[in-house]
């Protein structure tokens, strides 16, 4: 499903109105996917409504039980809005059902640890008496750590305020949403004028990709993401790129004028392609599923698209 | 063309939907008409070698990228359209004007293609 890491690249990118969007959309045709309501509970995240993404959460752990993603969120919230209990619950399951994931132990065991200084702290203790020698201070995952610091609650007392090594290093991150802890590998997805994500918000409609080609069927932006996430664009591209080669040829010969579109359907995808400036191609594939009429709309548009991007590239 | 060829009723079937200049069922591998009902203007063997190879290069291509085989194919030209289906190595190849109904004629042609003999 493309709309799924179409969504988390504009997430990460903060379009999280596009990236909002295109999760909705995705959500309408695959209503039971554990991995659409996790991207949709992580854009509610960033945009602030929390209990909006406890519930995307909740739907994805319904749809899929133990969804180590949907565990993760719920306790990093639990964990931000000082429910602790529950923030280490949620986080003990995600960790049995994610071992590999080295974060989340982190995590839990910073939960354990605030959790057991909680109930350990007298009261009346000033933050040098709380001071735990042993605190490690720089290996906390990021998330826990900031969260507490963006508002304020588990830190108000005084045994979390003693942690002066740690909050001292944390609070130069205090800016960290403590969504940030999901985001990892976001780096590659690249800035604002990433050209892979040209036509993003174009073909928000989910199972589509857009590429723009040259004349050699080198992707020029846009990209062609499968199922498993790889965004085999370079591939397509090049193996496609022959058929407006044949189809020039052929008009020659035909009494038609030149071409405008090719659409061709296999079991696995519509794809329509045009010509684009200087010889290139601008091509759109979607699942068989998604309406030919639709497929054909959005090629004008990434089409269009395409032609202003490459002016503003020459 | 024979008019005992069993491709003749659908091929006028097709033919009779508004803007077909012509139908012909092609055979992939050649580019030779096997039967064809076409509008005088159609010259029918040189849009059987062309649609031929444009639909052969498609499905090699699409083979390619990973794609599977290709079921449909319609070139869109200023003035008119090729519609293609094929089934094994038999192409129904239409040659229209531009006042067609594709909708109409994409199933129209999905459906001859699907019938066409093994």
């Amino acid at each position: 499903m493309v709309f799924l890491p179409l969504g988390e690249a504009l997430r990460t990118r903060g379009q999280i109105d596009v990236a909002l969007r295109v999760a909705l959309r995705g959500l309408e045709r695959h209503p039971y996917d554990a991995d659409a309501h996790d991207l949709l509970a992580r854009i509610y995240v960033d945009r602030g409504e929390t209990e909006r993404a406890l519930d995307e959460w909740d739907a994805a752990i319904r749809c899929t039980p133990g969804h180590a993603g949907a565990l993760k969120g719920m306790g990093f919230v639990c964990f931000n809005q000082g429910r602790l209990v529950d923030a280490e619950r949620y986080l003990a399951e995600a960790a049995a059902a994610s071992p590999e994931d080295d974060g989340l132990g982190m995590a839990l065991l910073r939960v354990r640890e605030r959790i057991a200084s909680e109930n350990s702290a007298p009261p009346s203790a000033n933050a040098h008496d709380a001071t735990r020698p042993d605190e490690p201070p720089t290996v906390i995952h990021e998330a826990p750590q900031d969260a507490p610091t963006s508002n304020g609650a588990p830190t108000g007392n005084g045994a979390a305020n003693a942690n002066g090594a740690a909050n001292a290093n944390g609070a130069t991150k205090s800016e960290a949403r403590a969504e940030s802890a999901f985001a990892e590998g976001d780096a590659h997805f690249g800035g604002s004028g990433d050209p892979r994500l040209l036509f993003a918000d174009l073909i928000g409609v989910a199972d589509q990709a857009a590429l723009l080609l040259d004349e050699d069927g080198l992707v020029l932006a846009g990209q062609y993401v499968v199922s498993d996430g790889n965004d085999v664009g370079a591939e397509v591209g090049a193996a496609l790129s022959g058929i407006s080669d044949e189809a020039r040829r052929a008009m020659r010969h035909l009494p038609l004028g030149d071409w405008r579109t090719i659409i061709f359907e296999t079991p696995a995808a519509t794809v329509v392609m045009t010509p684009a400036p200087q010889d290139g191609l601008v091509l759109v594939a979607a699942a068989p599923e998604v309406p030919s009429g639709l497929v054909r709309r959005a090629l004008e548009s990434v089409s269009q698209r395409a032609k202003r991007w490459m002016e503003q590239l020459s | 063309m024979s008019s005992s060829s069993p491709f003749i009723p659908s091929l006028e079937h097709l033919t009779r939907q508004r803007g077909v200049l012509g139908s012909l069922v092609v055979s992939e591998t050649d580019g030779i008409v096997i039967d064809a009902v076409v509008q005088p203007s159609v010259k029918a063997p040189v849009v059987a070698a062309l649609a031929a190879s444009l639909y052969r290069r498609a499905r090699q291509s699409a083979h390619a990228a990973g794609l599977g085989g290709v079921k449909y194919l319609e070139l869109v030209a200023d003035g008119g359209r090729l519609c293609m289906a094929g089934r094994d190595d038999l192409v129904v190849v239409l040659v229209t004007d531009t006042r067609v109904g594709v909708g109409l004629l994409r199933v129209e042609l999905l459906r001859t293609a699907a019938e066409l003999p093994e």
